[in-house]
């Protein structure tokens, strides 16, 4: 019998996310609805505001990726205001992205990703001896990989279930069939999820170093605000250069020989998964990580593109201030725009809600009308996926030997071809492999720093545009970055020296799509489309496919039988 | 691993961390979700930061805040808390208090933020030996810069209370 399962997500950081799943006699997914169930509107908080402190509101739109936000707010400023910021500040906007990327990627796989795969419980049974075998197999380079080192990994964590409070670990599905790997590599998972969390403790003060003391770290319309002098006590000098030089060289350690070796032994023991999970084949990247100032598209680390239908042959070209590429459609959303229009770019974007669903608690969503309170963006009409995979795949269709070299190198070592990265195992690999070359470029990028301040160049800000009085008086700009969950803009209006209309697009906006005038699906729901599941009751599988999107949300998960009476009810992070 | 360089972070001939922690918690754009935020807003202003204690809005950061809990005798949390109460109410939550809000109330305002956060710290043996939240129950959490009258209401209560217990910290 047919049945609709319900996975409702919660979280108040991007807005609640709510999946339903619909599944035929043989328990495969054959249709998908996601919907964000929380209204925000935050572009209505930005309106009549100094644009120069956009970003400072920006930064607390999400507690996860608040650097980004400043970072796209203060790009689409200074677009508006015609403003080119200095090379050091385009470095050290690098650096803060950079950190703030791999740092978000490690903690992804070893604190909420690897839980999808690796069963805690499982690891108490572990022999510590078999472990460190394991593990000197597995990560040679690691130095800690010794019995007693994972005997007291063991105790530790025996100590922590034993307290009762499971806490972080007790929303998974431990003892689910669909976990395979053995207690050792379990045991071995787990410590590596400690190492890596008192890792990024140190590594994040890299931020600290550029964006000041506060966790939130300054922007400024113009560069960084960041004062450097070589030789100096109270600006950013070498000693706190050389810690940060540090700090680089340990993200390369963790990444090279932790993260990469840990994601590959996993992925070894699924790999059904590089078959299951791919979703709508088209992938689109903004680009970033400017070498030669932001207008220099071509230079960029992060290549710009669209791929369409898996051809990773051809790589389109994409603009997002272009009003005919990227619009945001409400047909299946709840918002209006005037004059019954159904998709605006997001210049001309209009946040006015236009709730038409049913009143919650509800037990299900029509698909056929309005169900969610995320727009539907589009490029040129088509639905796209964005995030680490599409940036992995448009390096890599680009001909950058830098991601076919790490790309080549982990699909032979998984044995797959290139066909495996449309999956959900691929997006989870992607991640890793862009973390990879994340951690090479913080470097080259910390060198180039280095060299310009060397050869005398310390500016990091350009002020010649900061009085509004050198403004004209009706301007727009569009900024982009490439956030660690995909493609991220934000498009500003200025007019008379204040925001007349703001709109963001995150990343989520794109990956949590509802469907569009023409049906097409939202690559989440996509992505779902096809999946096998062992046992509805207990739904890993969707998760393992969602949480590969990376989306940062916790989520109540309620499960239905097919006349719509409750069966499950259990909390998922 | 930079052992040796979290005390006196960023600068290397700095002082050393302060002992006590006031970390602010909440989302600014969430209406009564800044409740916390408001509170370490006020505190700050009247207590000042100095070599012992130290004061860091964290917004809704999770983990990445978690270098902040580390190396530190006292933390005082403030932060909205959903209990159910009557919107203003003020909770002052310790120890075993804190463990089972972790486990059985989990649909806080938080959703497992505030309480993940100092689950990993614990998990990590990064926990101070004094944890304490003060809390404001909220009226409303959705989009909008500002607290409903009852949270603004509850307020002063809420600053004794914190007052307090950080009193109470700095007295060892």
């Amino acid at each position: 019998m047919a049945q609709r399962v319900v996975v409702d997500p919660v979280t108040r950081i991007e807005g609640h996310l709510r999946l339903e799943a619909m599944l035929d006699d043989s328990n495969h997914i054959h249709d998908a609805v996601s919907s964000g169930t929380m209204w925000r509107g935050l572009e209505v908080i930005l309106q009549g505001r100094d644009p120069r402190d956009a970003w400072a509101f920006c930064e607390r739109i999400c507690g996860v990726c608040t650097t980004v936000h400043a970072l796209a707010s203060v790009r689409c400023v200074e677009n508006s205001l015609g403003i080119q910021v200095p090379r050091n500040a385009d470095i050290i906007r690098n650096i803060m992205f950079l950190t703030q990327m791999v740092q978000d990627h490690v903690i992804h796989f070893y604190h909420l990703h690897a839980l999808d795969w690796v069963d805690v419980v499982s690891a108490l049974k572990a022999n510590p001896a078999a472990t460190a075998a394991l593990a000197q197999k597995v990560s040679p380079s690691w130095p800690t990989s010794t019995e007693g080192y994972f005997k007291d990994v063991a105790a530790t964590l025996t100590k922590f279930v034993a307290s009762g409070q499971l806490g972080i670990f007790q929303n998974a599905y431990w003892g689910h069939p669909a976990y395979k790997l053995p207690p050792e590599a379990n045991l071995m998972a787990v410590a590596h999820y400690l190492e890596a969390l008192k890792w990024q403790k140190e590594v994040i003060k890299i931020h600290t170093v550029f964006g000041g003391k506060n966790p939130h770290p300054n922007y400024l319309v113009g560069g960084m605000a960041s004062a450097i002098s070589l030789q100096g006590d109270n600006a950013i000098n070498i000693e706190r250069l050389t810690m940060v030089r540090g700090l680089i060289a340990d993200a390369i350690d963790i990444v090279e020989n932790l993260y990469i070796p840990d994601l590959l032994a996993v992925a070894s023991f699924y790999p059904e998964w590089t078959k299951i999970g791919g979703g709508l084949g088209n992938y689109m990247s903004y680009g970033d990580l400017p070498q030669n100032g932001i207008a220099d598209v071509a230079k960029f680390r992060f290549p710009r593109g669209v791929i369409l239908n898996k051809n990773l042959n051809e790589v389109l070209p994409v603009d997002p201030a272009d009003p005919a590429q990227v619009q945001e459609e409400i047909s299946h959303s709840w918002y209006q725009y005037p004059d019954g229009k159904n998709s605006l770019h997001p210049w001309d974007g209009v946040t006015e809600a236009n709730y038409t669903g049913p009143k919650p608690p509800y037990k299900q969503l029509d698909e056929n009308k309005a169900y969610s309170w995320v727009k539907a963006p589009r490029w040129k009409g088509q639905a796209m996926e964005v995030g680490p995979l599409a940036r992995m795949l448009m390096g890599f269709a680009s001909g950058r030997t830098d991601y076919k070299e790490v790309v080549t190198q982990a699909l032979g070592k998984l044995k797959v071809g290139p066909e495996a990265l449309f999956s959900t195992l691929g997006r989870t690999a992607a991640r890793g492999l862009e973390s990879q070359l994340a951690v090479h470029w913080l470097m080259d990028e910390y060198d180039r720093l280095i060299a310009n301040l060397k050869a005398g160049d310390s500016a990091t800000a350009d002020t010649q545009f900061w009085d509004p009085s050198t403004w004209k008086a009706e301007s727009k700009g569009c900024g982009f970055t490439e956030a660690p969950r995909g493609a991220l803009g934000h498009w500003v209006h200025i007019k008379d020296g204040k925001i007349a209309n703001y709109q963001i697009v995150v990343p989520s906006t794109w990956n949590a799509s509802p469907r569009d005038a023409k049906g097409q699906h939202g690559a989440y729901e996509a992505a779902l489309i096809g999946t096998p599941m062992a046992d509805p009751k207990r739904p890993v599988e969707i998760l393992r496919t969602i949480h590969s999107f990376d989306p940062c949300l916790a989520c109540a998960s309620h499960v239905f039988g097919p006349s719509g009476e409750k069966l499950v009810e259990v909390k998922v992070r | 691993m930079t052992a040796g360089s979290v005390d006196t972070w960023p600068d290397p001939k700095g002082v050393p961390r302060a002992p006590i922690l006031v970390l602010g918690l909440g989302n600014l754009l969430l209406s009564d979700d800044a409740a916390g935020l408001h509170l370490h807003a006020a505190l700050l202003a009247e207590c000042g930061a100095t070599e012992q204690v130290e004061f860091v809005d964290g917004g809704t950061q999770g983990l990445a805040l978690l270098h902040y809990l580390a190396n530190r005798r006292a933390v005082l949390v403030l932060d909205a808390v959903g209990l159910g109460a009557e919107p203003g109410s003020v909770h002052v939550l310790r120890g075993p208090a804190i463990d089972g809000l972790r486990v059985a109330r989990s649909t806080t305002a938080h959703e497992g933020n505030a309480l993940e956060l100092l689950a990993t710290a614990r998990l990590l043996g990064d926990d101070a030996g004094e944890i304490v939240v003060v809390g404001v129950e909220p009226a409303h959490i959705g989009t909008g810069i500002g607290l409903s009258p009852q949270v603004t209401a509850g307020l002063p209560a809420a600053m004794e209370r914190a007052r307090a217990v950080l009193e109470s910290m700095l007295r060892g």
